[in-house]
């Protein structure tokens, strides 16, 4: 009969524990970022950034630029990694998955890399 | 004498057929019977190809889990004149491949719980109080899982991926890290460390819903999850993994 | 795979297709509704962060572009739009506060406690932005 007990069930760790904390813990810092950045968009100003320059104005801040770097970063690997467990959960074959983490790879960095150039056009401006 | 005639609409279904379908049956009913015996009246009076899985009656087994009105029970325990319905609905667990009408196949399910390699006994909490006589340590009982299959049924990522190792095994796991008897905490979680285990849960806890026998199993995945997250963040923070 | 395949040449398995079993939301059962309403805000939240972050390529065009960009998203429609967005913000971040805590180990016992006392955060925060969005 075959041993079915767990000494002989060999290795099955992989890096899914991983991507769960980087989720949970990036969901979190989330909700702590988008608060500042719906209070900084609406409440700093009265009547919340909707003129042109005051938007401009606003994005061009050292600090703010930099947060803002920071939280698209952080909503970006949010979203990839949330996609890729929806789409995982799909059951796609072994092959579509490989090309699943890779096209969620290069959506996320083309993301950030739009985001930051945006960011750096609109601070010149 | 019967209190009422209570219709019982039964999802039917026989080997080759391409899909299921719904039979509907009268079945005379008095205060003390459950849906379990109202099904093994169908059988014994009016279709004796009504398949379905029992034994124990009494709700220790786990073998005749099925839907009630869409909701996972133990028949033999569920009253049917309690659930004031008509028609009463009856159907084979989700998520399991199905063998015949309220039959399925548990073969996965037990292949899958077996690996966790559970002891089948545990410490007993009850009764701390009493002597235990000459010869015997503590009391032991036996483990509340009674592997139903329920859970399974209930799970929407169950229903979602074969390959995920199902509430009931995770939740077996858990209690070799909780209470070892002999067997390697760690290998248990290692185990379960993975896309297929204790990670691909999202926390809707319908197993523990539909549980009838108190095991929680949506709390001990979140057990496990808690456990490896623990030594997970010490790796990271170099305080080493264990 | 060969598990997979030998299993469902047994017998046909009920339910089991991805979307059936996400959105099998049977009577009063809040795990499942949670559950489904947080794929579908997730969705509807990564729809908005595409749509978002190509509105404000506008500012990059110029003052006149944003203004009357401004003037469209000041319509009752989008307004209300604003609304619904909030709605999946609150309940996409305060049910995934849950998830992640209980995930943590952390108030596992307490998760349907815990479920109700942040909907009802979210709740008041969500009436509180909906009057903002149509009275600032």
């Amino acid at each position: 009969m075959r041993d079915k007990s767990l000494t002989h069930q060999g290795p099955r760790q992989d890096r899914s524990g991983a991507i769960w904390l980087i989720q949970a813990f990036s969901g979190l810092l989330l909700v702590a970022l988008l608060l500042l950045h719906m209070v900084a968009h609406h409440f700093i100003v009265e009547g919340g950034l909707r003129e042109f320059r005051q938007v401009v104005d606003y994005a061009s801040h050292p600090a703010i630029f930099a947060i803002t770097i920071i939280f698209l970063i952080v909503v970006t690997v949010h979203t990839v990694l949330g996609l890729r467990a929806i789409l995982i959960d799909l059951r796609p074959s072994l092959a579509a998955r490989r090309s699943i983490d890779w096209l969620l790879l290069a959506i996320g960095v083309a993301i950030i890399i739009y985001g930051i150039w945006l960011e750096f056009i609109i601070a010149r401006l | 004498m019967p209190e009422a005639t209570v219709p019982f609409k039964i999802f039917r279904y026989k080997q080759g057929q391409n899909a299921g379908h719904y039979d509907t049956f009268d079945v005379p009913i008095d205060e003390d019977t459950t849906v379990l015996v109202a099904l093994q009246t169908i059988r014994r009076d009016q279709d004796s190809t009504l398949m379905l899985r029992h034994s124990c009656h009494h709700a220790s087994c786990g073998t005749c889990a099925m839907l009630v009105n869409g909701r996972e029970e133990l028949p033999c325990v569920v009253n049917v004149l309690d659930l004031r319905s008509s028609p009463v609905v009856v159907e084979p667990l989700r998520n399991i491949p199905l063998v015949s009408d309220l039959v399925v196949d548990m073969t996965d399910f037990y292949a899958r719980v077996n690996p966790a390699d559970r002891p089948y006994v545990r410490h007993s909490e009850f009764l701390p109080w009493a002597q235990t006589p000459d010869g015997i340590d503590s009391y032991s009982r036996f483990e509340n899982c009674i592997e139903c299959g329920a859970c399974v049924s209930a799970c929407p990522i169950s229903g979602t991926d074969p390959d995920y190792y199902g509430p009931a095994a995770l939740a077996a796991a858990w209690r070799v890290v909780e209470e070892p008897r002999g067997r390697q905490p760690q290998q248990a979680l290692n185990w379960v460390d993975n896309e297929k285990g204790c990670w691909r849960c999202h926390v809707a806890f319908e197993c523990t819903e539909v549980c009838p026998s108190g095991v929680d199993p949506g709390g001990k995945i979140m057990a496990l999850r808690g456990e490896l997250s623990k030594q997970k963040l010490r790796g990271l923070f170099g305080f080493g993994r264990r | 795979m060969q598990e997979t395949q030998d299993l469902e040449s047994r017998g046909p398995v009920r339910a089991r297709r991805p979307l059936t079993a996400w959105f099998d939301v049977r009577r009063d059962r809040l795990g499942s509704w949670a559950f489904a309403l947080n794929r579908l805000t997730a969705l509807g939240l990564t729809l908005y962060l595409f749509i978002h972050m190509a509105v404000l390529y506008l500012l990059a065009q110029g003052e006149s572009r944003w203004d009357s960009f401004i003037l469209v998203v000041r319509s009752p429609l989008f307004l209300a739009l604003d609304v619904v967005l909030i709605f999946g913000i609150l309940f996409h971040g305060l049910n995934g506060i849950r998830v992640s805590l209980v995930g943590m180990g952390i108030g596992v016992r307490n998760h349907r406690r815990l479920f109700w006392i942040l909907s009802a955060i979210g709740l008041v925060l969500l009436l509180v932005s909906a009057w903002l969005v149509f009275t600032i």
